[in-house]
């Protein structure tokens, strides 16, 4: 029965290679207490999206090397909501990583916090807070307005393209601060919406690009995270405004400029909290003051006049004495929703909340429902 | 630019579907020689990464760098159909699982992703990329404008392939025998038809089929590389082929036709033509309207099995003599 | 000298454990020199995969919710591809599963019933759901003879945005409207706690929760293998699979057999879904970003396959392979490309495949001289795609 025997010695094989393997593989085992600070970033899409989760990364490696050698930081790429998210974390506490950050709403909640009272939990764009969990995000619409009075400046003709996301209050908000600092520039502009249901889908954002110049488009901007819609507007010869990072090399002639967030300053502040044991659970929003949003730089299609004119606006909202967001501010259908002189909150007053905004101002023209 | 919808929606089908098409082409090869391939999502991501890479990497005119990067993508997506064609053919796996395995090896989260972050790929647009070749005047003449003239090369080069195609399959030698290879395997051998031989064949050209289809995403209709780029248009590549009845000139009916219902939601939007819950029906639309499309036509007169390859996924075990 | 292979007339049951097991090493071997090559330590990472999928605290506990979805669309899938009908629909009927068990749950658990009561309605429920959304390429099939692979493809992608659209495009009743939450990012509504399915909880590990779920996957394998093996209509079942011509001239009513078969497996990957809800999410997960990111029912054809369509091996495969979807995460990393784990996953399950030919067949090195019909004449070719 040499076969048998052969097969013995085969699973005896095996069997050595596991134990092996077992033996001499460093096992991740428990974290020492002394040692690195570990931080670990969570994102929803690669790290290297040309987006929003490469800001986030960028973020990152800001605090690695600002921070060097005393921290250790990794990331975990185009992870899901459920199951591989609850995995992913499961594994990064095992691992002893002690601050997480998740960079898509929906990652973190209470439940989640409590279930690991000894990590820091940090996740953007969500609202939970607890003892271990802090929130944060920023004005991106003050820059995004700012960016829309770009658009409005450089548009010859009265209709400006938006594709935009999923329709949910962020990107409303967004869209509508677009329009209002387009409007700033080109009285009565249309702002004509096409969503693609989809953070991040070249082709699907290409398609938006194309229906919106067939429906009489002459500048496009946008809210999703693919540069897409800019290359079309370059093989169009038309100006475009992008999102969330400077992607003026995809659209040289086009790029007008972007709101870009810059999440490593923040990232820095909270690590170092945890760090020396100050760090405390809070609900963080960004502002142009404190770095965490601005302008990219500028293409060749921005007008002196529209620079001043941006440049002055970007002042306004710094020392405060001026807001998008603050009423008189009418919806689509014409109704006053927001009283002459009252802003706009970031979480109170319902529909009327910036987190709850869930209409769109006039001028807009396509449904908040999507 | 006031196209009418119709027109807009044509020229967007051709465009869209053109990968559509070319994954369809290659997958119709491999079924019509008996290998059912799952993994073409896999093999379009290789050769777009792959001929991504090469535009980005070669110094010299536009015209040799995309010849290259297509050449460079077809290789690349043979390669990976060369695991697929090696594990079915000579060691009889299933093909199914195969298939399914090659998109994970070489999908989204696979190869393809490895090797865009290794060759540092993302973050740049395509140094050279395909664009409309006719002058803009001609674009603009009413109806065949947009739809035939405004498209980049890689389009007319797919209307040729499917020529070529479907006189390969009715014309020629090899695609009679390849009928019959697909149909009666045994037959096919009795007649000294070398069985293996064909199938290897036909299953690497369906690689290189979906290396070009994913070069077309790369190089013309999105050029830029980031993970996952294709968005599944390989699973709708192997769908269309069974949507067309494995016969060439019908994948480019079928393909033209999904990529017009995938454009028809955007073009609705812009011109604010609502239809109640526009987002759910119009994102089905393309699906739904495809499996109507195909219960309607088969239903009427179906003849045997939908000219399926009557040998389709089936491993070939030559009888000892 | 000349090498052959040939069919094996017995296949003994040695090989079939001991060629796994060798294709695993090989395959280890062969993602060895990759992980070397890009400049990996193999033999760490392997620690790393096996610690992350079975060893470190909560690790099992994550395994087996990864694994628990895979079991049921690996069953599902099993179910079908048994007798050749080749369901890929599994996905959209995981979501339509979930669809329906999730309104049983908020329906009757709103309205104040027993635990045991509610949780029963949600399981009739799910599996009302995918059956019901099987049974639409179930019937095309049976009557139009329309490829079910096209169809229940097709399905797949409209279930998600119909389960996309409950959640994100509409005030549907699955959708949570109370609560500020609520108005900042769509989410579906919590399920009442007499809705949510309990776990069992084995102190071990720092406490492992085996879900409701996971033994209801159990109980389907045993239930699908006593159906199959010993009642007459699994025996038509598997006839019509592996010959569909003696079957038809035995009188077996295929096109009943084709329904019942779709919706049996629509029913199981639709018990799958409303798992999703009841186990782990308990809520309807209508982002397109979460559970339409996961390809449940897509792995589960992996694991049905391996597991060579019998019900018991899909679950333990569906265990393994979520413990490597599992670990996989655990392994991605700023150091450690994503892109690396699906190569790594693609060699596993190449080597399980090229393995399988060692259990169906033999290699022989057969001598010039003697090269005369050295083995009987092989059986009919094995169909199994």
């Amino acid at each position: 029965m040499t076969r048998r025997k052969l097969a013995l010695v085969a699973a005896a094989c095996v069997a050595a290679a596991a134990a092996a393997v077992l033996a001499l593989g460093t096992s991740p085992g428990h974290a020492k207490s002394n040692g690195p600070f570990k931080v670990a970033w969570i994102y929803v899409g690669p790290h290297n999206d040309g987006g929003w989760s490469q800001a986030h990364d960028e973020g990152r490696q800001y605090v690695q090397k600002m921070l060097g050698s005393k921290v250790q930081t990794t990331y975990k790429e185009n992870i899901a909501v459920g199951a591989q998210l609850q995995q992913t974390v499961a594994s990064l506490v095992s691992q002893g990583y002690k601050m997480i950050f998740g960079t898509s709403y929906g990652f973190f909640d209470k439940a989640l916090a409590a279930k690991y009272p000894n990590v820091l939990f940090e996740q953007a764009t969500g609202t939970d807070v607890a003892k271990n969990l802090a929130e944060y995000f920023g004005r991106a619409e003050d820059t995004v307005f700012l960016s829309g009075m770009a658009a409005g400046a450089a548009a010859k003709c009265n209709t400006i393209g938006y594709v935009v996301a999923y329709p949910i209050p962020e990107v409303i908000r967004h869209a509508n601060a677009f329009a209002l600092g387009a409007q700033v520039m080109h009285p009565g502009v249309k702002v004509r919406l096409v969503w693609t249901n989809s953070w991040f889908d070249p082709a699907k954002e290409k398609k938006a690009a194309q229906s919106l110049v067939a429906a009489g488009a002459c500048v496009l901007g946008q809210n999703v995270d693919s540069p897409a819609t800019g290359q079309y507007a370059e093989s169009q010869h038309i100006p475009w405004v992008g999102y969330d990072s400077d992607a003026s090399k995809f659209a040289p002639k086009s790029w007008l400029t972007a709101s870009v967030y810059n999440w490593g300053l923040y990232y820095l502040r909270r690590v170092k909290a945890a760090m020396n044991g100050t760090w405390k659970p809070g609900f963080y929003y960004g502002t142009i003051n404190d770095g965490f949003t601005k302008l990219a730089p500028y293409g060749p299609g921005v007008s002196a006049k529209a620079k001043a004119a941006i440049a002055k606006k970007e002042k306004q909202l710094e020392n405060g004495s001026w807001y998008e967001f603050q009423g008189p501010l009418y919806d689509q259908s014409g109704k006053l929703r927001v009283k002459k002189g009252v802003r706009m909150q970031v979480l109170k007053g319902g529909t009327n909340s910036l987190y709850g905004m869930n209409w769109l101002v006039k001028g807009v023209i396509g449904s908040p429902k999507g | 630019m006031n196209n009418s919808l119709v027109v807009a929606l044509i020229a967007s089908g051709v465009a869209y579907g053109t990968p559509l098409l070319f994954g369809a082409l290659g997958e119709l090869l491999a079924e019509r020689s008996g290998v059912l391939n799952l993994g073409v999502e896999g093999m379009m991501l290789v050769g777009a990464v792959m001929g991504f890479w090469t535009v980005q990497r070669v110094h010299g005119g536009s015209a040799l760098a995309l010849v290259l990067a297509i050449v460079v993508a077809a290789v690349a997506g043979t390669a990976m159909a060369a695991i697929h064609a090696f594990l079915v053919i000579t060691l009889r796996a299933s093909q199914i699982v195969s298939g399914l395995a090659l998109t994970i090896f070489a999908g989204a989260a696979g190869l393809s992703s490895y090797l865009g972050n290794d060759l540092n790929l993302s973050g740049l647009p395509a140094s050279h990329a395909f664009h409309p070749v006719f002058p803009n005047s001609m674009q603009s003449w009413p109806i065949v404008g947009p739809i035939v003239f405004g498209q980049n090369p890689l389009v007319y080069a797919s209307w040729v392939c499917v020529i070529a195609v479907a006189f390969y399959l009715a014309r020629t030698r090899p695609g009679l025998n390849l009928r019959a290879v697909g149909e009666a395997p045994g037959a096919a051998d009795a007649m000294g038809i070398d069985v293996v031989k064909y199938r290897y064949a036909h299953t690497l050209a369906g690689g290189a089929f979906a290396g070009i289809a994913g070069a077309t995403v790369t190089l013309a209709i999105t050029p830029q590389w980031v993970s996952g780029i294709t968005g599944g248009a390989g699973w709708i590549a192997i769908a269309l082929v069974i949507f067309a009845f494995w016969r060439p000139e019908l994948c480019l009916v079928g393909a033209y036709f999904f990529g017009a219902m995938q454009a028809l939601a955007p073009e609705l939007q812009a011109r604010n033509i609502s239809l109640g819950p526009t987002e759910l029906w119009t994102n089905s639309l393309p699906y739904a309207a495809t499996v109507i499309v195909l219960v309607v036509v088969s239903s009427r007169g179906a003849r045997r099995r939908l000219g399926a390859p009557a040998a389709l996924g089936v491993p070939y075990v030559r009888e000892e003599a | 000298m000349r090498v052959t292979v040939e069919r094996r007339l017995r296949q003994p049951r040695w090989l079939a454990v001991a060629v796994p097991a060798g294709s695993l090493v090989f395959a280890f071997g062969v993602a060895a020199i990759v992980l070397v090559a890009t400049g990996h330590d193999p033999v760490s990472s392997y620690r790393q995969l096996f610690d992350a999928a079975f060893v470190s605290t909560g690790s099992l506990d994550q395994t087996l919710i990864a694994a628990t979805p895979l079991a049921f669309t690996g069953l599902a899938a099993a179910a079908a591809f048994r007798m050749r009908i080749f369901n890929i629909g599994a996905e959209g009927q995981l979501y339509m599963g979930a669809i329906t068990g999730a309104a049983a749950g908020l329906y009757l658990g709103g309205r104040g019933g027993p635990s045991a009561f509610v949780i029963a309605a949600m399981v009739v429920a799910g599996c009302a759901g995918g059956a019901a959304w099987a049974s639409i390429s179930g019937v095309f099939r049976a009557f139009f003879g329309t490829s079910e692979i096209l169809t229940s493809l097709m399905l797949n992608y409209v279930a998600g945005y119909v389960l996309t659209y409950l959640i994100f495009q509409s005030e549907s009743y699955w959708r949570q409207t109370k609560g500020f939450n609520a108005t900042v990012f769509p989410t579906g509504k919590p399920l009442p706690s007499s809705a949510v399915w309990p776990g069992l909880t084995v102190h071990a590990q720092g406490g492992i929760v085996l879900p409701l779920g996971a033994g209801l996957a159990v109980l389907a394998a045993v239930v699908l293998w006593a159906l199959y093996r010993r009642t007459r209509f699994g025996f038509e079942v598997q006839v019509l699979g592996d010959s569909a011509g003696a079957a038809r001239y035995a009188g077996v009513r295929t096109r009943r057999k084709i329904l019942a078969v779709m919706a049996i497996s629509g029913a199981i990957a639709g018990l799958g879904g409303v798992s999703q809800d009841g186990d782990f999410r308990h809520a309807l997960d209508g982002d397109p970003n979460g559970l339409q990111k996961q390809a449940y029912g897509y792995s589960g054809i992996v694991v049905a396959a391996l597991g060579r369509y019998n019900p018991f091996a899909v679950v333990l495969i569906a265990f393994l392979i979520g413990g490597l979807d599992n670990a996989g995460n655990t392994l991605q990393g700023a150091d450690f490309p994503s892109g690396l784990v699906g190569v790594i996953q693609g060699i596993i399950l190449f080597s399980a495949l090229g393995g399988e030919l060692l259990v169906r067949h033999r290699v022989r090195v057969v001598r010039r001289a003697s090269a005369v019909a050295a083995a009987p004449p092989a059986a009919a070719p094995e169909a199994s795609p």
